[in-house]
């Protein structure tokens, strides 16, 4: 029994990477014919997660609140995690929730997991016109001690600490650095740039082998799955889906694309005479200006 | 706290993984740390893999090492069943068939190529190793050795430091540990060859067909003569299932006297009216795009032409490959195998009548690749070991290199082998001591029948090339070997011959055979007068070595990992003809490096300060 527990919380996010997003004519989100993705930054909670996998031997859960389709973000992080257990909290009832209603949800969850919680980790924020709050707000119902913008985390297993290093602004700086520590259990958000790194051979040794077993439970994450509706979790009606959100998104603008003023033109790279057009035409624009 | 582990295996060749299989197949821990993001990324070689059943003596082979599975899931290319070698001058040439000398002493020898089979390798040296505590770390560069009492400290770019009761050197010809320990020179041009390859993407079915050869079948052909541009060495054809392996191995010092770029070389043999036919598919080619239509048009063109040339190169490679046919249509993809004959036809035809693309006979390079073999006969190392360090395969310096002989992975296997039993018996008695270890692996390489492949001339693996040479005219090679014939063709007289060159000590013997003349003048002569004309139907496109760089991957390195240490010295002048990839120039009166094509051949190595890359950087080989 691994004695450190951890769990990331997820969610399934409309894949905003080029290409693959469809807008309406009116400019919102096309649900439809928009692919739906593991969200970068729950990708990013996912991989802290399995840094303490490979490091402590943690015991992994993902959860996420969502529609049943939501099961292959949990696919896909336990991918990036190899996670012991899969949470899906699915229920009409959920729908039209905000970032407390959907915290009461995954708090609810969180609690009932086996085994008391040590870290939970979320993203920094979601993509889709998220704020950034389910994370402190989960942390606030749960009682944990919050720390955001986390790039780099380390457990004192022995004292039950974690050393942590966040990304904040202060007066006026940013990006300064801050090294904190808090005893166990801790809530990390952690931030986009966050990248675990594995420096010694057996570091290695484990994340090849977590990797591995990664990639064969993943293929049969169902195996690992269990799904909650509302009245499984035993949460209070009134506080979650829309009667439990004290906000509603009510119009969401989609940022005008600045017209491009530059027209670009294709050139055969193997043709000399058009590669010599291209540096005379570039010598003319950076006005004579040399280049070593 | 340091990491401890019980042994440390340097290098992820088919020789450091054949050793950390067989530790693990012994029950004991391992660590193999190899440079390449992934194992397999960094090796080359012609290459055949032999398994071999030695007169006296036994051998460790690949299958030993792996056991049962090797041959029936290993990715290997094609079972040599035909062994030429071809004598050639201009479009002239003349064929013996030595089939009998690669049957020599051998179980089988496999066509190979490197990425895929080390993968393989690792897969299974891997979850072996897994289980004993160890496995394998990749994109690791190990920089530096040092020693705390009798624990070895390993150093890495990447890692933090651990210690080592063992370690095993197993990092190839240019090996960094012997560097390091100062346990041999930096092998010289004398002791070395370059080798330099290309693959060639060629359809199952019609290797098939052209080599004369069944689906299970493979073909090696070997080249001396002309095709050499005088250079001691000579050319190589070997058979993979949809690919073929072309290249040359020329001794370096015959280089050194005379600079050829590495790619000359390679292209003289593809030039060879005979290896010109071997190699020629049908290839399409795009029509210039009309200038005048509308930019959005052009585009569309160049994008629809695009694909459709993908799908046909992708059709006839699944119509030209049985199983590919089969597969296809068993998914259900298409109802008969005749009916992706008439897509294929049909996508040929939209590209030839409505896109203009021409579809020509000329031969479709895949993968350039370059490196240093050192020639066991001249190099292997007296001592292959420092303190509780063993040195195996190339980096030992150790392979079987005779006339068309060419043995570095099974040799390196059996080396791995070898130094893993050495090790286990170190662990057992925890004495990883100079004599009990290291020694105590001298002695079994010394056992090692390739070994003595090494020193000795073997009179009846002579014999074969005498026979396969009965019917040449004495005349042609007389003046220069008649006396030799006329010794070596009887029994008894042959006996005493070998036993007396071997008195007179191989060393000395070595430069009379591996001549000009054996490699150069007599097959040119042999193909002159003997050899049947044969004409190519077309002339080859030969890429320039800037275009078969550009087709490389790399993970570059901002840092380079060469340094010249005299950019005026004679040595460094000739880099700018020797680097297979053009990496030097002159500026000036100064050779200056640019190591961004660089592709760790080591041809440099001998007056710069040479590292691999850092870990994951450099090159990246698909095919080796
Ligand atoms: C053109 C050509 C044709 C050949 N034909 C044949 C043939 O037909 N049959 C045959 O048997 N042999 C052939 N050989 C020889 C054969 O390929 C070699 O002997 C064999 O590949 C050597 O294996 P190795 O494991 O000793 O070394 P390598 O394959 O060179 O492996 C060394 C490994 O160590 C890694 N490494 C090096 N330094 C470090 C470091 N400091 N830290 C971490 N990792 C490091 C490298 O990345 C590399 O993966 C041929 C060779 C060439 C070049
Ligand atoms: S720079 Fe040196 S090692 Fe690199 S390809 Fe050229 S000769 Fe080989």
């Amino acid at each position: 029994m691994a004695n450190l527990n951890v769990a990331v919380i997820v969610k399934l996010e409309p894949d905003f990477s080029e290409g693959n997003v469809s807008y309406n004519a009116d400019g919102t989100l096309n649900r439809a014919e928009t692919k739906s993705i593991l969200g970068p930054h729950s990708a990013v909670a996912s991989s802290a997660a399995f840094y303490a996998k490979v490091r402590y031997g943690a015991s992994v859960a993902v959860a996420t609140m969502g529609p049943p389709i939501a099961d292959s973000a949990l696919q896909q992080a336990q991918l990036l995690c190899d996670a012991d257990e899969l949470y899906l909290y699915s229920d009409r009832m959920f729908a039209g929730a905000d970032t407390l209603a959907t915290a009461e949800v995954l708090k609810t969850g969180i609690s009932k997991l086996e085994g008391k919680m040590d870290i939970v980790f979320s993203g920094h924020r979601a993509s889709d016109g998220e704020t950034g709050q389910t994370g402190p707000q989960t942390a606030w119902k749960l009682g944990f001690t919050f720390l955001g913008n986390v790039i780099d985390y380390d457990v004192d297993m022995q004292n039950r600490i974690v050393r942590a290093r966040r990304m904040i602004s202060l007066q006026g700086f940013y990006d300064v650095v801050e090294e904190v520590e808090a005893p166990l259990p801790v809530f990390i958000a952690i931030d986009p740039s966050y990248k675990a790194s594995f420096n010694t051979v057996s570091q290695r040794l484990a994340f090849e082998k977590y990797q591995k077993e990664a990639k064969e439970r993943a293929q049969n994450y169902k195996q690992y799955l269990k799904v909650f509706n509302a009245q499984q979790l035993g949460v209070d009606p009134k506080l979650v889906g829309l009667p439990g959100s004290p906000t509603i998104v009510y119009k969401v603008e989609r940022i005008p694309k600045a017209k491009a003023s530059r027209r670009a033109e294709v050139v055969d790279g193997t043709n000399r005479e058009q590669l010599a057009k291209v540096a005379t035409r570039m010598y003319e624009v950076v006005g004579g200006m040399v280049i070593k | 706290m340091m990491e401890s582990y019980d042994v440390a295996i340097i290098g992820g060749g088919s020789a450091g993984l054949a050793a950390l299989k067989q530790l693990s197949n012994l029950g004991k821990q391992a660590i193999l740390l190899e440079a390449g993001k992934q194992v397999g990324t960094k090796n080359i070689s012609g290459g055949i893999l032999y398994s071999k059943k030695p007169k006296t003596g036994r051998v460790y082979n690949v299958e030993d090492v792996y056991g049962p599975e090797f041959l029936k899931d290993a990715p290997v290319e094609r079972k040599i069943t035909q062994y030429m070698l071809h004598s050639t001058s201009r479009n002239k040439v003349f064929t013996m068939n030595l089939t009998a000398a690669h049957e020599y002493q051998a179980n089988f020898g496999y066509s190979v190529l490197l990425n895929r089979l080390n993968a393989w390798f690792a897969r299974h040296a891997g979850e072996s190793a897994e289980r004993q505590g160890g496995g394998i770390v990749s994109g690791v560069h190990v920089r530096s050795l040092s020693w705390q009492g009798d624990k070895t400290v390993v150093e890495t770019d990447e890692l933090e430091p651990f210690e080592a009761k063992a370690v095993i050197a197993a990092d190839g010809v240019n090996s960094e540990v012997a560097e390091i320990t100062g346990s041999r020179p930096k092998f010289t041009p004398e002791q070395l060859y370059q080798g330099v390859k290309v693959v060639v993407k060629l359809p199952e079915e019609i290797i098939e067909q052209r080599f004369g050869i069944g689906p299970d079948e493979g073909a090696a052909h070997l080249f001396a003569g002309d095709v050499t541009l005088n250079h001691i060495g000579g050319g190589f054809l070997y058979t993979n299932r949809d690919t073929l392996s072309v290249g040359a191995v020329y001794h370096y010092d015959s280089l050194m006297d005379r600079p050829a770029e590495p790619y000359t070389l390679v292209n003289a043999l593809l030039k060879n009216p005979m290896v010109a036919e071997f190699v020629k598919d049908e290839v399409a080619i795009k029509e210039e795009i009309d200038k005048n239509l509308p930019k959005e048009e052009q585009l569309r063109v160049r994008f629809a032409v695009s694909k459709l040339i993908k799908t046909w190169n992708e059709l006839r490679d699944v119509w030209y490959s049985p199983a590919a046919r089969k597969k296809l249509v068993e998914a259900g993809k298409y109802k008969t195998e005749e009916e992706i004959k008439a897509r294929l036809d049909s996508v040929q035809n939209e590209l030839a009548n409505k896109y203009h693309t021409k579809f020509v006979t000329d031969y479709v390079e895949l993968e350039y690749s370059a490196k240093l073999v050192p020639d066991g006969k001249r190099c292997a190392m007296k001592k292959p070991y420092f303190k509780n360090v063993l040195f195996v395969g190339d980096a030992a310096g150790r392979g079987v290199f005779i006339g068309p002989r060419i043995e570095g992975l099974n040799v390196g296997i059996d080396d791995a082998v070898r130094a893993a039993n050495a090790v286990a018996r170190a662990i057992d008695r925890n004495n990883f001591g100079p004599q009990y270890m290291g020694e105590y692996y001298s002695q079994l390489i010394e056992e090692s029948p390739y070994t003595r492949d090494m020193k000795e001339i073997d009179k009846d693996y002579v014999k074969i090339f005498l026979d396969a040479a009965r019917d040449v005219p004495k005349d042609i090679i007389g003046q220069r070997y008649g006396m030799v014939f006329r010794l070596m063709s009887s029994g008894t007289l042959r006996g005493l011959a070998v036993g007396f060159a071997n008195i007179l000590g191989y060393d000395k013997l070595l430069p009379l055979v591996e001549s000009e003349d054996t490699y150069v003048q007599v097959p040119v002569e042999l193909a002159e007068k003997m050899g049947r004309p044969i004409q190519a139907t077309y002339e080859p496109t030969l890429p320039t070595v800037a275009q078969r760089v550009a087709r490389l991957k790399y993970d570059d390195d901002r840092i380079s990992h060469i340094k010249v240490l005299d950019s005026k010295s004679q040595f460094m002048k000739k880099m700018v003809t020797l680097c297979p990839t053009s990496c030097y120039s002159m500026e000036g009166g100064d050779v200056t490096l640019q190591h961004e094509a660089c592709i760790e051949c080591g041809t440099c190595a001998k007056e710069t300060e040479w590292r691999h890359p850092r870990g994951e950087k450099g090159v990246i080989y698909q095919y080796g």
